[in-house]
Order: C-alpha cells, then structure tokens, then sequence
C-alpha cells in the first residue's frame, strides 16, 4: 500500500510546482532562502583531544594484552592462554582427554555403551538369558578369566551363581575394545553393585591378548573352569599398577593356556 | 536529466529570476530545485514507506513490550506469540523503517552533494517497492514462523534475496551519482554515506553467504550473526546518521563544519574501530578469549571517534544553539547527535568485562539496542525529514505545534525507555549475578521497569502517529504555502536568521 | 577530489581488516573442530542431534525461544551460571559443532538452557558416578522410557513400569541425580525447585526426594515425603506407576511431560514464570475408544472440558525431545574442570 502514496497526485503537483502559474518564489521558498551547502573549516585539533586520543589508546591497548588469552583458539579464558589440564596425578592412561576421569569412571562409560544392553545398567543381567555381574563369581575371582572372556568371548551354558545361563552368546571385545577399554571397564564390574575386585591394568589385558592372539573362538564354559579362578592378569589386583616396562611380564605365573580349540 | 543539462552558466530561459542580472546564487538555487525534483518520487516514496513501517513497527513494539509483563496476552496465536512479534519488530523498524528512511535521507543527500540529478527516479521507485516487498516477505516468514533463527538476521533467506536486489539497485544510483558529481570538494556527509553504501552489501552478503550458502560451523555463526548486526548498527545505521548530522547542521545554521582535521580523524578512526565491534556481545561466551576482547579494546577505542565528532559538531553549533528553539530540523538533529555520543560512551561501559558480568543477558543491551536505533539514528532522520520534505513537495509543515508534540514525546519517550531498560538491566543482572536469590527473582525484580517501558512506548507511538499524520498531510499538499518555514515557537527575537 | 581513490581503499580496507580480523581468523581457529573423541575414537562428543530434536531446533528458532533463553554458560569465575546449576562448566566452541542454527542467545528473561537435558530425570547416564545407590536411577536411564527422544511414552499411564528389576536396592539416600540433593530447595536451584508449585506435594519438589520417587516408584512409594494424595488428576494406580509423575500429579522438573505442561501453561508448574504459553503447539480433541497415551495431565482451570484432552503436536514433540538433548555436561580437554558444588565421587568435576 505505501508503493502508492506519491500516486498520481503528486505528479501533478509536480507539475503545478513547476508550472508557472505560481508565483516561484513561493514554491521554492526553501530553496530560495536555504543557506550554502556546508563546508569545511580547518581549524587544528586541539591538544586536550589529542590527549583523550591517548588515552582511549592507552586503556584499549592495555585491555586487549590484558586480556587477550594469547591469542590462541583454545584460550576461552581471557586471564590466560589454553587450559593446562588440572590434577596431572589424575591422569591416567587414557592421557589428556580423560585426564578429568578415573578409570572406573571411564569404565562406566564403557559399560554403559557397550554392555548394560545385556548385563544391565544394575548389573544384574537378564535371568536365563546374560548372567549377571553384580556378586559374579567370575568377576570377583581373578582377572584371568575375565579378559578371556572379554577378548574372546563366550558361548554356551554357564552356570553363575547358581544359576543356568546359556541361550545368549557374549561376543569377542578384541577387535572393537582397546587394552584400556577393557581395563576400564573390568576395573569398573569389579568395584560396582557392591563387587569388590582390584582393578585391571591395560598392561595385563596386552599381555594376555598377545597370548590369545591365535585363539579363534570364543569360550565356553570348560575353557574357564580350565583356569584357575584366582588366576590373576599381570598386574591385575596389585595394589599398584606395574611399570610400563614390566607390563609384558606376566606379574602371576602364567597359568597353562586354554585348550586353543574345543 | 543529465548534469549537461543543469545550467552552470545562467540559464537561457531565466526560471528563478525575474531580474534581468543573473548571480551564481540564483544558479545553484535552481541547480538545488532541480536535483529536489529529479529525487522527489523515490525519496517522498522510501519516506511514505518508511512511516507506514513506522507505523506497523510500533504497534508490534507495544505487543511485545505488553507481552513481556502480560505473558497470557494473545498467546495463543501461533503468529502473535512473544517470540515471534519481538523479531517482527526488530526487522520492521531495522529493515522497514529506519533503512528506508536512511535510504531516502542518503539518496536526496547525495544527489544534492554530488550537485547531480538522479537519474531514472523510476528505477529507484521500483527498488523501493522491492524493498517493500522483501521486508514484508521477510516479517510475513518470521510471523508465520520461518525465522532463521539468527537474531538480526530473522528474515528467511528468499526475503533477504529480494532485500539484496533492491540494495543493489540503490546502492547502484548512489555510487553512479557520486561517479557523476560535480565539483572538486567531497564532503563529509558523502564519505559517510559512500562508506554506508558500500559497507553495507559487504556486510549483508557475507552474512547471508557464511549462514546460508556456505555455512560456518558452530559458534562462528553466532560471531557472523554480531559482527554483521553491530556493524549494521554502526557502519549503516551509525555512518548514515552521522553523515546526515554532519549536512544538517551546517546546512541550517548556515556556518561551516568546525574543522576537517576533526572531520577526517573521526570518520577514519570510526571505520577503523567501529567495524572491529560487535563481538564484545558474545561476551564469556564459548569463544577464544581474544575475539571478545578484540571487540571491547576496539569499543574502547570508538571514543576517538565520538570525541572527534562530539567535538566537531560542538564547535560547529557553538554560538547558534539558540536556534533550537526554532528549527525542528535541527533539533531532532542535534538531539541525535548528542544521543550518539551518550550511546557510544555507553556501549563502552557495558562493553566491560567487570560491567558485562551485570549486564550482560538483561534488558540493558535492549536499551542500548534503542538508545542507537532510536535516540540517535531515528531523531537525526526525523529531523532530515523536516528539512528534505518541503523541498519536495513545495509547502511547509502546517503545525509546528504537531512538531512539537512529536519531539517531546520522541525525546521523553525514548529517554524513558532507556532509563527504564537500562536501570531494571543492572537490577535484573545484580540479582542474577547473585547466584543466592532465585533466578525467577531477576526476572520479577526487571516487571516494573517493563511495565515503565510500555508506558515509554505509549508515547512514542503518540509521537508516531502525530509525524505520520503530518506527513501525510505534506503529501496531500496540504501543508502550508509560506516563503518561511514552520518554526517551532515564533521568533522574538531580532539578530537570529533561522533557516529549517 | 583529492583522495578519491584513498577514500574507497580506505573504505574497503577497514572492513576488510575487521572481516579478516573477526571472521575469518577466527573461523580458521575454531571454525573446523571435530568431535572429541577419547583416544580409541570411541566416546564422540558432541554427536548431531537425532531427527526430532533437530527438527525441534526449528521449532525452537521459530517461536523465538532464543529471545529469552541463552545457551551457554559462562564460567565460573566470570558469572554464577554453574553455581546456579545451569552447568557444570563452561561452554566452549565444541559444544555447539552441529547446531545450526546456533542459538547462543542474548537475553535471560528466562534461565539457561545449555544443560536442560541434563537435568531431567532420568536421564542420568552421564551423571556424576554415584556408587552403587544410583543404579536404579541409571538403571531406569537405559530403559526404553528414559531415552532423551521425547517419547510419548513417558507420559503413558498404562505403561508398563519401566521397572527393570528396579526394585532391588530401594534407595536409602537420595540418589546423586545432576540436581543437588539440597533440600533446602529454594535458593540457587533450577526455578522449577526454587519455586515449588503450591500443591500439597511441595515438599517433594525438591530433585532429589522427586528423583528417589521417579527411581523406583513402587518401592519408594510408602517413603515418600508427601502426604499421598496420590495422583489426584488421573487417579488410577497405573499413573502411579508413571515413573515421570510424582505421587502429587505433578511432573517431575524437567521430564518431558514436564515440557510439555510447561510448554502448554507455564504458570502451572512455575508459579512465577514469565512465559508465555505455546498452546497452538498443542491440539485439542475429543477423547477417541480411551485417552491419548500422550495426553497433558493438567489442573484446574487448564482441564480441559469434559471429553476433550490435549495433546502434543508434532512439533511440540520435537521442541521437547530438542530441550530434552541439550546437555553439555560431558568434558572437554579444552575446557578446566570447574569444582562441582556438591563433590560427587572421586571423579573430577567437569562432566
């Protein structure tokens, strides 16, 4: 609607401003009477300003080094560069991005990606069908069985607790799970829902994945009941870690492989 | 109409004069009506559609500002709901009213300094209605509920495509104008409003291109979506208003601009440091720290600039302030002037980290937001329009009482506003900052300054309604046919010369 | 005359300077982040939104949410976002590396909402690791009814409890849900705790009883601190099986069928809330064979007439499942672990 307010009217007015039947003077009574159009003096800055120049100068400059978080892309904050990671001592093996967790807290993670489908986000798994882990005695004995089971995987019946499980298969974790994952995730069963397992380093599950590096199948239960089951990965309950350095050997005396094939 | 054909000697068929001696006054008096005549259909046309704009712009202004403290109020309307009438409003008064005002101050400010005549005014007519058309595609899509999402930047992208081809065709004219200008000197006002014209497809288009067509990742879209709108703010809206502040007064006192030293420092040290803004808005935010801080240092240093200007514009009316008793132009005018300086001084404050950390989230930024729009931008056009309108139209406002009315309830109206939005901001950001009162209590503690704020808005559509009103009337040609213009109070006094 | 070409380099070189300066260094910095990931490219953060929730982004966008919610907070030596609990710390550029478009906002008329998500319920996978009592909690997270979608099933009455076997260990302590287990609710607590709706059940507004009640409602129920006057709006025993509803009727703060009364009539749930109702995201119909699995559970003068209910539109759906998304809480290397309030296990603060 607005496209149409200077209408046609107006045209003519145009035509009646410029006609000479008025009087031109008072048509272009604003023109007539307007002054010049504006110049420009030249007079010289005065000194007074130029110390305000400085001074706005002074004060951003002094903002923008105080400030300025280095210039960096990761420096989010203005007091300083890129955040250091805090706690060194938490870091673990995991290194700087999981600097901030425990290894049971990266092993919840884990767990709740990867297995609470089954076993439950409780731990108790599904009656018949996954065993639980919460009171296992497969996960509160050693850590042996355990990161057979996980590397390799496990199938048929198992009795744990008590119970009958066997209508489901446990796939093998070695190709899609790292040595730390399964540590992780290990230490983490073994200190949840009340277990109460040491920890589990990824050195052992190195070890022990070397050693099953030609085993192409998954478990059953004979294999476990095989091992001992206190049989321990090197390094697994130890109270501390073991040097990187002594990770590959094995920290119990190795128990006598598995049968390499049912 | 070309400028071969404005008479630079006297003309052959005397048209100003009835005396036989010619003067280079009576010469560039019909130079001057001739470029009014060649401009009048596309400025008097932006003019018309920046008030209706106006207009509508107010009206969704009271809803949103209503809403705010009446949360229920017309809720239920999928297009009337809070969220969708605040950035109505935004894109009416950025995109409607006030870049279509500036659009017509600065095509009729640059035919008169490039002392040309605009040529094919029908071809700006139609960049007009295109301009038209996309503003309301644009609101009609954020209304109907296909905003983008981005704030300042809410109109759908087929909008802002209509928007961008009417641009090019203004910005086309103006630059075509200022390549035929006549004369040596370039004025102020031309580097400002050359600077406008070109800053702002820049801005635009790279807006849309790192949104839209290419889209940036992440946070950057939210850097795009601030540095385009506070260089909208500054660099169109801000470079525009200053420009037409640097003709007006001048022009209407009659007396030169203090000093081009002054001038050229302030309008260089401006697009230096004006342009780095925008991203102290994005303050603590998840950016790198130096993006914001390079933003703040940069507000730090606008006050060069608004020294500079402040200054200029100062020594220039030194002596003659007296004739704001008398000129409406100039009043708006240097109403806005003196505004500008206390929005950029502010921006400066809330820019601060130690202040940010109050202000930042709260209704201040709103005020400041206003402040520049309105205080500054939208007083210096008002008082453009009393001065460019009757030279198109051949006849004086008729009410200088309706003038009045206009700027008081302009001036109090938005001083309210911002007071209002700038005190219940520090309450509202001391009681959120205060992390042992419950954060509805920052919300609650800000209610009375809303409903103080819709209480400002009620005289600015007062104000509104009265200018559109007498515009209007000048449209219909029923102002006043007077050789002296419409003062604001009669002269009583001998010694002054007031020219509007 | 004189500088003509030095006007237009200069025009063009200031803002070429401040695009270079502002845009395009910055976006070579932060412009091309990947998601983190942990070492074994496991673990992706941040991870684009599912279908609804990005088609709820829009949702969001277009009725202007933005204009007063924010989506980020600042740090805590800057601001009192994370004492508020808008977040355990600060946003980064990470964060926000598929929004699009990116609604950091400006303006807080209402709270922040980069970890709304996080603070529902039940969805506490990410939680800070709460020993053995918060299982059931978590345990209830992976069932079906607790997947961040905005499930509809939520609010199903006759749903079968999600009860895993939920019951196990009925919660001595409040589980460590991501709000405080503060009871002393009012100050510093999401509004939805601050300003407890003025229902009998006002007492159990606090996250933390709520959170023991959505964690195992049949077993908790006898301990719950309300005088039960149990489901007083839909009065049957299935809603009290309703993990998402607390014995008063009420949502519990921040569930989806929270959202979604919040959404339809703010003040009901938030007593001093300043939003405005979205009701035109909501359909009213009459009651078909048996009412609507989704249908909104609302109170007095909200009832809808006898026979009708109201129901979520698909949109509602997807700007509830997009709020039920935002969740920042996991780290980032970049980001410096702030100190949580209330230090959960040993694990170190920022989530």
């Amino acid at each position: 609607m607005n496209e149409h307010v200077p209408g046609p009217e107006r045209r003519v007015r145009q035509g009646m401003d410029y006609g000479e039947t008025e009087e031109v003077g008072k048509v272009h009574a604003a023109i007539q009477r307007e002054k010049i159009e504006p110049r420009v003096g030249l007079e010289p800055l005065s000194l007074w300003l130029i110390g305000v120049y400085g001074l706005a100068i002074f004060f951003g400059g002094a903002y923008l080094g105080r400030y300025s978080g280095n210039f960096s892309g990761d420096g989010l904050d203005p007091m300083g560069g890129a955040p250091h990671p805090v706690k060194a001592g938490a870091a673990g093996p995991g290194g700087a991005q999981a600097a901030e967790l425990s290894p049971a807290d990266r092993g919840k993670k884990i767990f709740s990606a990867n297995c609470a489908t089954c076993h439950q986000v409780s731990g108790l798994g599904v009656a018949g069908q996954y065993p639980p882990l919460a009171g296992s005695e497969y996960v509160n004995g050693g850590t042996k069985r355990l990161g057979m089971i996980l590397l390799k995987g496990l199938q048929g019946p198992l009795t744990v607790k008590g119970a009958q499980f066997g209508s489901a298969v446990m796939q093998p974790w070695d190709k899609t799970l790292t040595d730390a994952k399964i540590g992780d995730v290990l230490t983490y069963i073994r200190q949840e829902w009340g277990n109460k397992g040491g920890p589990v380093s990824p050195e052992g599950i190195a070890a022990l994945r070397k050693e099953l590096a030609s085993h192409p199948d998954s478990f059953v239960e004979s294999d476990l009941k095989a091992v001992p089951d206190d049989a321990n990965l090197p390094g697994g309950d130890a109270s501390a870690p073991p040097k990187p350095g002594e990770a590959a050997k094995p920290g119990t005396p190795p128990q006598p492989s598995p049968p390499p094939k049912l | 109409m070309t400028p071969a054909d404005i008479p630079l000697k006297p003309p052959a068929t005397p048209v100003a004069s009835s005396e036989s001696a010619v003067t280079t006054a009576d010469v560039e008096r019909v130079e001057r009506a001739l470029i009014d005549a060649s401009t009048r259909l596309p400025v008097l046309m932006f003019y018309s559609s920046a008030l209706v704009w106006l207009l509508i712009g107010t009206a969704l202004a009271g809803f949103t500002s209503f809403k705010l403290h009446a949360p229920d109020w017309l809720s239920d309307c999928s297009f009337l709901t809070w969220g969708r009438v605040r950035p109505a409003h935004m894109n009416v008064m950025v995109f409607g009213w006030a870049s279509m005002a500036g659009i017509g101050t600065a095509i009729w400010l640059m035919a008169r300094l490039s002392r040309t005549t605009l040529r094919h005014p029908l071809l700006l007519v139609a960049a007009g209605a295109f301009w038209n058309l996309g503003v309301l595609l644009g609101v009609g899509g954020i209304l109907a509920g296909d905003s983008t999402g981005y704030e300042w930047l809410e109109m759908p992208p087929y909008a802002a495509a209509v928007l961008f081809i009417a641009y090019t065709l203004v910005v086309s004219w103006a630059v075509l104008m200022f390549r035929f200008r006549r004369g040596e000197h370039i004025y102020i006002t031309q580097w400002y409003l050359l600077g406008a014209f070109l800053w702002f497809p820049w801005m635009y288009g790279v807006a849309q291109i790192m949104l839209f067509v290419v889209p940036v990742q992440g946070v950057m879209q939210a850097a795009v979506t601030w540095w385009f709108a506070n260089n909208l703010l500054f660099l169109w809206f801000g470079a525009i208003g200053l420009g037409t502040a640097y003709y007006m007064i001048p022009k209407v006192i009659g007396r030169p601009v203090y000093s081009y030293h002054l001038a050229a420092i302030g309008f260089w040290t401006y697009a230096f440091f004006a342009s780095w803004t925008g991203m102290q808005r994005l303050v603590d935010g998840p950016f790198p720290a130096w993006m914001i801080t390079a933003s703040i240092a940069a507000t730090i240093l606008t006050i060069i600039p608004v020294a500079t200007v402040g200054l200029n514009h100062h020594m220039t009316m030194r002596g003659y302030f007296g004739l704001l008793r008398y000129s409406p132009t100039l009043r708006f005018t240097v109403f806005g002037a003196i505004a500008y300086t206390v929005f950029s001084l502010f921006g400066v404050l809330i820019s601060l980290r130690s202040v940010a950390r109050f202000l930042h989230f709260t209704q201040a930024s709103v005020g400041y937001s206003h402040l520049g729009l309105y205080a500054f931008f939208t007083m210096v056009m008002f008082g453009s329009m009393y001065y460019i309108v009757p030279r198109l139209v051949g006849r004086e406002w008729r009410y200088a009482s309706l003038i009045k009315l206009h700027f008081w309830s302009s001036a109090y109206g938005v001083g309210l506003m911002v007071l209002m939005l700038v005190v219940g901001g520090v309450t509202q950001g001391a009681n959120m900052d205060n992390a042992s009162m419950a954060f509805s209590e920052s919300t609650e503690s800000i209610l009375p300054y809303l409903r103080g704020r819709s209480l400002s808005g009620m005289l600015l559509t007062v104000s509104h309604v009265v200018f559109a009103y007498h515009f209007g009337l000048m449209l219909l040609g029923l102002g006043r046919t007077a050789s002296v213009p419409t003062f604001l109070n009669p002269q009583d006094e001998e010694g002054f010369e007031p020219h509007s | 005359m004189k500088g003509i070409t030095a006007l237009f380099l200069g025009i063009f070189g200031t803002f070429a300077f401040s695009w270079t300066g502002l845009l395009l260094i910055p976006n070579y910095q932060i412009g091309h982040l990947e998601p983190q990931m942990d070492e074994e490219g496991n673990d992706a953060y941040p991870a684009p939104k599912s279908g609804m929730a990005d088609r709820g982004r829009r949702v969001y966008a277009a009725n202007g949410c933005v204009y007063c919610h924010t989506q980020q907070a600042r740090p805590d030596y800057l601001a009192s976002d994370i004492e508020r609990k808008w977040g355990e710390r600060r946003s980064a550029p990470r964060d926000y590396l598929f929004e699009r478009p990116v609604l950091l906002g400006k303006m807080r008329m209402g709270p922040d909402l980069s970890n709304i998500g996080k603070r529902a319920p039940v969805e506490d996978e990410n939680a800070p690791p709460p020993a053995s009592v918060a299982s059931p909690a978590a345990a209830l997270g992976s069932a079906p009814a607790g997947t961040p979608a905005p499930s509809p099933a939520d609010t199903k009455p006759g749903a079968p409890s999600p009860a895993p076997p939920a019951g196990v260990t009925p919660p001595a302590a409040p589980p460590t849900s991501p709000a405080p287990a503060n009871p002393s609710a009012g100050l510093g607590n999401p509004p939805g705790a601050a300003s407890p709706s003025p229902t009998p059940a006002a007492g159990s507004s606090s996250p933390a009883s709520i959170a023991v009640v959505a964690a195992s409602p049949a077993a908790t129920l006898p301990n719950a601190p309300v005088t039960p006057t149990t489901a007083n709006t839909a009065a049957t025993a299935a809603s009290s099986a309703d993990s998402l509803t607390a014995p008063s009727g009420e949502p519990i703060p921040y569930s989806a069928a929270w959202h979604h009364r919040h959404l339809y009539s703010p003040r009901s749930v938030v007593q001093d809330s300043n939003m405005p109702g979205y009701r035109f995201l909501y359909a009213k119909r009459t009651i078909g064979s048996e009412p609507a699995a989704d249908a909104l559970r609302l109170t007095k003068n909200d009832t809808p007439p006898e026979g009708t209910e109201i129901v979520p539109t698909y949109d509602a759906k997807c700007l509830v499942a997009y709020l039920m998304s935002l969740d920042q809480s996991h780290a980032l290397k970049e980001v410096k672990a702030t100190a949580p309030a209330a230090p959960p296990a040993p694990g170190k603060g920022t989530k």
